[in-house]
């Protein structure tokens, strides 16, 4: 086999690449794997190395080698930092518990039964997951205001449990459809009620799969912006809203910026490289 | 005129009614409802409620400075539908982002996977790297991102000083900060379409292939005539889901740009926001809300459509 035959048929990859010698092709991969490395990591990396640069030093990354801790030191100074962490530490978790407890039994019910009732309320939530935020979000406002629930946890929480609804109802479906059904059907003829079989035979083999989807679900809230934007104030205020507002009448104060970046992508690290495995079966559609 | 006595009648009459209807349903039914119960009132109160409030705001007068709500009927959607920048920047924004992010991200992430689905030294370390875009938050990567291609003091801007091209402002053109905002919503999603076409590459059935290795096809020609007609089902899915997604896009958009220079690169999230938030007009942001719901509802049903058509997902 020789290049030139290899050139003629565009369609033979596979001999396109024994064309090249072995060195060669382990090259291209060496080469594939670091382009790639260098465009997924790269802004992280960029962000984490301007977060231990001195505020005079951010500006032309490329040079001088003074690094400090001295950003991660300021920011957790200021009060409303260490408040906006906690905040979102709580509503992801409360987020979490909440919105898994509505739609497991939601799920289950998608997956178990068929008729009139289980098609409306898969139409409902296919129509509803496709209504963007905003244009819920936007009145939910109101709705908050009135109900004297603004920029209080209650009036988030509520709304962040809403939007999974859809989305976990369905992937819990998927999670049931895994699981036999036939246990359940012995459970119920050896005298177990349809709650006993949902709960103690169903339930327990779905937890590895809804613990996936609790991994996820917590940094979907912890991530969340939009409805931190409009439905919090001073009480309430989210990491991604406080983080997006180290910008003063003099510019961006980037150093402390990426700073505060880095530490809100901390559970995400930790999820990606410790919880991987997990993840990536929760991701499914 | 009904007597008091009737109307009690009546009453008692249509909660008889109810009642037999409920046990008519039996305790499967009612088992059904159950479980769906808590789901549906948080969904009723939270988003049902709030877009029946949104449609009643977009037909009156609601500003910050005048909150009477005087009907106005569709005052507003005349407006939006009229205005040169929500038809001739906000929509085509809007449409060209959704396409260029599902058909980038599909393409890569389909390379990904196939790059993934090999077993190589330092695989692992891959995989967990591009798993990183998907776990940080949209606001975190669009920061990142907004530092990175920042025109004066970002990386690209002294990498391309030191190859020779002069000081650009590139953020000060709609074009150039449009292309950041969806290289960074590729950035994004091509993880996610990478993980997903991963697991359904791994879940397909060996013998074809084999086949198709015993008759000497080359690569290109198994993953066109092979690869690519099985995955269709979840390809469909993963666009039709992306689609969807790609429309609402406010973060990265809001982050990066604000809808910037001069709401060249504004969406339809960012203008109904901007609409409500800055320019304080309840009504005529509700109404913006409303008319992309509509928009995107049609848009996915027919996408739905043909995707069932062209992949039978629905089967």
């Amino acid at each position: 086999m020789t290049a030139a035959t290899a050139a003629i048929e565009p369609g033979s990859g596979r001999r396109m690449a024994d064309a090249l010698a072995p060195g060669g092709r382990m090259a291209l991969l060496v080469l594939t794997l670091g382009a790639i490395l260098l465009l997924f990591l790269g802004p992280a990396v960029i962000l984490v190395v301007t977060s231990l640069r001195p505020g005079w030093a951010v500006y032309y990354i490329y040079r001088g080698t003074a690094f400090t801790v001295q950003n991660y030191l300021e920011v957790f100074a200021r009060p409303a930092v260490v408040h906006a962490f906690i905040n979102s530490f709580v509503l992801a978790t409360l987020a979490t518990l909440f919105s898994l407890g509505v739609t497991i039994t939601s799920g289950y019910m998608l997956s178990r039964f068929r008729g009139p009732i289980p098609r409306t309320w898969f139409g409902t939530i296919y129509l509803f997951r496709t209504v963007p935020y905003i244009s819920w979000v936007l009145p939910l406002y109101l709705v908050d205001y009135y109900l004297g629930i603004y920029d209080t946890y209650v009036g988030i929480l509520l709304p962040h449990i809403a939007v999974h609804i859809c989305f976990f109802s369905w992937i819990m479906k998927g999670f049931f459809d895994g699981i036999d059904p036939s246990m359940e059907y012995a459970a119920l003829i050896d005298g177990c009620t349809r709650w006993g079989a949902f709960l103690r035979v169903a339930l327990p083999s779905a937890v590895p799969a809804i613990t996936a989807l609790a991994i996820l679900s917590w940094l979907y809230t912890w991530n969340e912006f939009l409805f931190a934007l409009i439905l919090t104030g001073h009480n309430t205020a989210m990491i991604t809203v406080t983080m997006a507002q180290f910008v003063t009448e003099l510019g961006t104060q980037w150093n402390l910026m990426s700073a505060m970046a880095v530490l809100a992508m901390g559970p995400a690290v930790l999820v990606t490289v410790f919880a991987q495995k997990y993840v990536i079966r929760g991701l499914r559609i | 005129m009904a007597s008091p006595a009737r109307e009690l009648d009546v009453a008692s009459a249509a909660a008889g009614y109810l009642r037999r209807r409920l046990t008519a349903l039996g305790e499967k039914e009612r088992f059904m409802l159950l479980l769906i119960a808590p789901a549906a009132a948080v969904l009723v109160l939270f988003q049902v409620v709030p877009i029946l409030i949104g449609a009643n705001a977009s037909f009156r007068d609601w500003q910050l400075f005048n909150p009477k709500g005087t009907w106005i009927g569709l005052a507003h959607y005349a407006y939006i539908l009229s205005d040169p920048i929500f038809l001739w920047v906000v929509l085509p924004n809007t449409f060209l982002l959704m396409f260029a992010t599902v058909a980038m991200s599909l393409v890569l992430g389909m390379a990904l996977a196939h790059l993934l689905n090999w077993s190589f030294p330092g695989h692992r370390l891959v995989q967990t790297v591009i798993l990183l875009p998907q776990m940080i938050a949209p606001v975190i990567a669009a920061t990142s991102m907004r530092w990175t291609f920042n025109d004066q003091f970002g990386v690209v801007a002294a990498f391309l000083r030191w190859v020779g091209f002069g000081q650009m402002s590139w953020l000060a053109e709609r074009w150039p900060s449009f292309l950041i905002v969806i290289f960074t919503d590729v950035w994004i999603w091509t993880p996610w379409f990478a993980l997903i076409l991963l697991a359904a590459l791994k879940s397909l059935p060996r013998e074809p292939f084999e086949a198709a290795q015993i008759d000497a096809a080359g690569r290109w020609r198994t993953f066109t005539h092979i690869t690519l007609p099985m995955l269709r089902p979840v390809i469909g899915v993963c666009v039709l889901i992306r689609s969807i997604d790609a429309f609402r896009t406010f973060d990265q958009v809001w982050v990066l740009t604000g809808g910037g220079p001069a709401r060249s690169t504004e969406v339809f999230s960012i203008y109904a926001y901007v609409e409500t938030f800055v320019n304080l007009d309840f009504g005529r942001g509700s109404a913006a809300a409303i008319i992309g719901a509509l928009i995107i509802l049609v848009v996915a049903w027919l996408m739905y459509r043909t995707i069932d058509r062209l992949t039978n997902i629905s089967r």
